[in-house]
């Protein structure tokens, strides 16, 4: 994944990573038909059977053994990527499994030209060929390393300080400079790598809580069973890879109304935009407990400084009386709710069902905008 | 960590062990053309005419003996691919067998190597048609 920042800024971070997964299904898919297949034909047209062709394959056809090798290994990524295998284990044995494919793919090369009838015969078919690996190549090496490393050699992004929000959520100032240079929108958010002997190895997604200024920006995290309690203990000063921003998930300045909906810790980027935003502003916020309400303080300042409007829907949907996101209970809570850009962040249940009950209250898909936090 | 290490140590072995692996190409069926010089008296080498194909040149050369042919080497076959190589290994000898038999150029493809055939036999016949 080269991560070219200008197509994850126009497409969204959440659905290049689905048109990933599927464009890995198809690769998978027919490299298996296709070892399969010429293993077959081959068989055929060589009077002998498949078994004993395979044999044939992989020894004295130059390179097929690598290019063997390269499919297993993919197939063990698409294993280790399927959803049983994937929940069973942490986003890093996944992540670094899933860097085999860069092997596979260098397995994978050199039979191409070696035994394909028309890379042998044709030197332009193997310049366009190669230069089509080498673009990609290049898009990699420049947007996952060149770039992170200029910025982080231009902007020394360092940890400023840990502030607990809420029982289970803190936030972390990281401080750099010339920030504005990286045009960060509220909304985005950054893949940060803390360098400290534990936790340097480990990318973490989060979005900017705040308006980010020239020299200070923040993000919040919720610690989910233990997994990110390291991260409140960050050191003030630590140095910090951040790699973005990415994103599609910020407003559009169309002029229109907007309402801002935000589920649990989905308040981050929410909170970030509700700052920035100008016009008619709602929040709702959505929560199960009130020691879950992150930013009450900050999110009713704002409110009361640009006269926006702020409902938190706290409890169960027993202590609530009904669905709180209903389409008519939003139609209540957002008066010309049709008429608003809706900005939708939360747990993958609650952006379901939301967005369906705002299309029940007639708000064009199209103006409901929400970016999957699952990686 | 030390997980980590293992699995870097274990796949650069892998890395090296799958480098060093040589492929054993198949034979050739090709020969460089005998001179009739070097044949016993009587006999006479007649070169074939280049038949090219999709998949590279044919190219044939006949030893005779009055108007017998005794044997047929192969001067020139596709062999861009080892896929070609493997062809031509099982077509080539089956196709020479059929010229020793027929005495003539007209013998049946080999199925699976329908442009090698096709190429042998052109080739063939011009060496018959340069031999007449």
């Amino acid at each position: 994944m080269a991560r070219v920042r200008p197509i994850e800024r126009a497409v969204g971070a959440d659905r290049l990573a689905r048109w990933h997964a599927t464009g890995g299904r198809y690769v998978i898919g027919l490299v298996s038909a296709h070892a399969l297949a010429i293993t077959w034909g081959y068989a055929v047209t060589a009077h002998t059977n498949p078994v004993s062709e395979t044999a044939t394959l992989l020894t004295t056809y130059p390179d097929v053994l690598m290019a063997t090798v390269a499919w297993f290994l993919l197939l063990g990524v698409g294993l280790v990527s399927a959803r049983a295998v994937r929940r069973k284990m942490s986003y890093e044995t996944w992540y670094y499994l899933h860097l085999y494919t860069y092997l596979a793919i260098a397995f994978a090369f050199s039979h191409q030209f070696a035994d394909g009838a028309a890379f042998t015969s044709s030197l332009a078919a193997r310049f366009w060929w190669s230069a089509l690996y080498l673009v990609v190549a290049a898009l990699v090496i420049w947007y996952r390393i060149a770039v992170p490393a200029r910025d982080f050699a231009r902007h020394q992004f360092r940890v400023a300080g840990v502030r607990q929000e809420t029982p289970r959520t803190f936030s972390i100032y990281i401080k750099g400079r010339h920030l504005s240079e990286l045009a960060a929108a509220p909304g985005q958010f950054f893949r940060w790598r803390f360098l400290t002997r534990d936790l340097w190895w480990q990318s973490h997604p989060y979005s900017l809580s705040a308006v980010p200024s020239d020299e200070l920006m923040r993000i919040t995290v919720q610690d989910v069973r233990g997994r990110s309690s390291a991260l409140a203990s960050l050191k003030p000063g630590t140095r910090v890879i951040a790699e973005g921003p990415f994103g599609a998930f910020f407003p559009d300045r169309s002029g229109r109304s907007v309402l801002l909906l935000a589920g649990g810790v989905g308040i981050t980027p929410l909170r970030a935009m509700f700052a920035a935003l100008g016009g008619k502003v709602t929040l709702i916020y959505r929560a199960s407990t009130w020691q879950d309400i992150v930013f009450q303080a900050e999110l009713d300042a704002i409110a009361e400084a640009r006269g926006a409007t702020v409902h938190y829907l706290v409890g169960s949907r027993q202590d609530l009386g009904g669905d709180p996101l209903s389409a008519t209970a939003l139609r209540r809570l957002a008066p010309g709710l049709q008429r608003m850009d809706v900005y939708l962040c939360g747990p993958p249940g609650m952006t379901g069902t939301a967005v369906a009950a705002l299309t029940e209250a007639g708000v064009p898909r199209r103006r409901i905008h929400f970016e999957s936090f699952e990686f | 960590m030390r997980r980590a290490i293992l699995a870097i140590i274990a796949t650069a072995a892998g890395i090296v062990a799958l480098l060093s692996f040589k492929t054993h190409s198949a034979e050739r069926t090709v020969v460089p053309p005998t001179p009739t010089a070097s044949l016993p008296p009587g006999e006479r080498a007649i070169a074939g005419n280049v038949a090219n194909t999709v998949y590279g040149p044919v190219q044939i050369q006949l030893v005779v003996d009055a108007s017998k042919i005794v044997k047929v080497n192969i001067l020139e076959q596709p062999s861009s691919t080892q896929e070609d190589m493997q062809i031509g290994q099982y077509a080539l000898p089956r196709l020479i067998a059929e010229t020793l038999t027929a005495q003539s150029a007209r013998i049946d493809a080999v199925s699976g190597a329908t442009y090698t055939s096709n190429g042998y036999i052109q080739s063939l016949q011009s060496a018959l048609d340069n031999g007449a």
